[in-house]
C-alpha cells in the first residue's frame, strides 16, 4: 500500500469521525444539567462554575438544576429562576440583552478603533495627525506674518 | 483632525464613567446589596423546625414584619451576631415582628446544638436540601432578610448585623404598616 493511499485512507477517516461527531442528537439531561451547571457561577468560590465546584452550595444547586430538567423546565427558565435570586452575576458571561453585557461592546469598540487608526496610517494620513493647511491657508498666513511685521515697522 | 477631536472626547468620557462607577460603588454599603430579591414577594416556603416539633411556613405570618436571619454553627460571624438577635428577639417577642431562623450547609444536631448553647428562642428551621437558600439568592451566612407586612422584600443585610441595624429595619417597616 503506498503513501497516497494511506493519506486517502486517514483523510476519509477523519471525515467520518467529523461527521459522526456533528451528527444531530438529541441532548440528554445530563448534557443539560452540565450545559447549565457550567454557565452557572458557584456564589461560595473564587471564579468557579458550579459544574467545576465541590462546595456545599455548588451541589445544592446542581440538584435544583437537575430536579428542574426532570420537571421540563427549559435551559433559560432555569437561568432565569437564578438571576432572579442571585441576578445576572450568577451567570459566568453576562447576558448580551443586559446593562452588564455592555461589556461585550468593548472588544467590537476597541477593534473598530483599531482599524480606524491602520486604515489612515496605511493610506498616509494619519488621523491622529492634524491635516496639513492648504496653499491658500498657507498664503493667507504668509500675507498676514508680512502685514504684521510692515505694521511694527 | 475631527477624528482625533472625538477620540479626545471619548477618551475623556471614558474616564468619567469610571470614576462616577467607581465613586458609586465605593460610597455604597457592601452590607447592603441590592440583588434579584429586594422588592419582590419574598419566596413561599414551608420548613420543618430543628427541634422535630413541626413546621413553619411564611404565609402564616402574612401580615407581620418578618426577620429572616440564615445561621450556621460553623460560621464564626453568626456567633458574633448572636447576642443583638437575642436582644431583639426579647424586644419584639409577642409582638407583629416574627424572628425566624434558618440553618443551613450542616446536620439538623449540628444545628440543633448551637441553637440551645447560643439560648436562640426563636423558631429555628432547617434548610437541608439549600432550596431556600437558593431561592433568596443567600451568599454565605449570616444573611438577614426584611420582610414587611405585604410580604415584600424590604431589605437585606450581609454579614453579621448589629442591634441599632435590626430595629431600624424593623422599625421602619413597622411604620410603613401602620400609615
Amino acid at each position: 500500500m503506498n503513501g497516497r493511499v494511506l493519506i486517502a485512507i486517514a483523510a476519509l477517516a477523519l471525515a467520518a469521525a467529523l461527521v459522526f461527531a456533528a451528527r444531530p442528537h438529541e441532548v440528554t439531561a445530563d448534557e443539560r444539567i452540565d450545559q447549565i451547571t457550567t454557565e452557572l457561577r458557584c456564589p461560595v468560590c473564587q471564579s468557579l462554575s458550579v459544574k467545576d465546584s465541590t462546595s456545599e452550595t455548588a451541589k445544592q444547586m446542581r440538584d435544583l438544576v437537575a430536579q428542574r430538567v426532570r420537571d421540563g423546565r427549559t435551559n433559560a427558565e432555569i437561568e432565569a429562576e437564578f438571576r432572579a435570586a442571585y441576578g445576572d452575576w450568577i451567570l459566568l458571561s453576562p447576558p448580551v440583552a443586559s446593562w452588564s453585557g455592555l461589556v461585550w461592546l468593548v472588544p467590537i469598540a476597541a477593534l473598530v478603533a483599531g482599524l480606524v487608526l491602520v486604515t489612515g496610517r496605511l493610506r498616509g494620513t494619519d488621523p491622529m495627525r492634524p491635516a496639513q493647511p492648504s496653499a491658500t491657508e498657507v498664503a493667507a498666513l504668509r500675507d498676514r506674518v508680512a502685514r504684521e511685521e510692515a505694521a511694527e515697522g | 483632525m475631527i477624528l482625533a477631536r472625538v477620540v479626545r472626547i471619548a477618551v475623556v468620557v471614558a474616564i468619567l464613567a469610571l470614576v462616577v462607577t467607581l465613586a458609586l460603588a465605593f460610597r455604597r454599603d457592601p452590607h447592603d446589596i441590592k440583588t434579584g430579591t429586594i422588592g419582590k414577594p419574598a419566596p413561599a416556603f414551608t420548613l420543618q423546625r430543628l427541634d422535630g416539633s413541626g413546621e413553619v411556613s411564611l404565609a402564616d405570618l402574612s401580615g407581620k414584619v418578618v426577620v429572616i436571619n440564615f445561621f450556621a454553627s460553623w460560621c464564626l460571624p453568626c456567633t458574633q451576631e448572636n447576642p443583638a438577635l437575642v436582644r431583639v428577639y426579647e424586644r419584639y417577642r409577642g409582638s407583629d415582628v416574627v424572628l425566624l431562623g434558618v440553618n443551613i450547609q450542616e446536620s439538623r444536631e449540628n444545628g440543633l446544638a448551637y441553637v440551645r448553647r447560643m439560648g436562640m428562642g426563636w423558631a429555628s428551621l432547617s434548610d437541608d436540601d439549600g432550596r431556600v437558600v437558593l431561592s433568596y439568592g443567600v451568599f454565605v451566612p449570616p444573611e438577614t432578610f426584611f420582610i414587611g407586612p405585604d410580604g415584600v422584600i424590604a431589605g437585606r443585610h450581609i454579614g453579621p448585623i448589629d442591634e441599632d441595624t435590626l430595629v431600624t429595619a424593623i422599625e421602619t417597616l413597622r411604620a410603613r404598616a401602620v400609615r
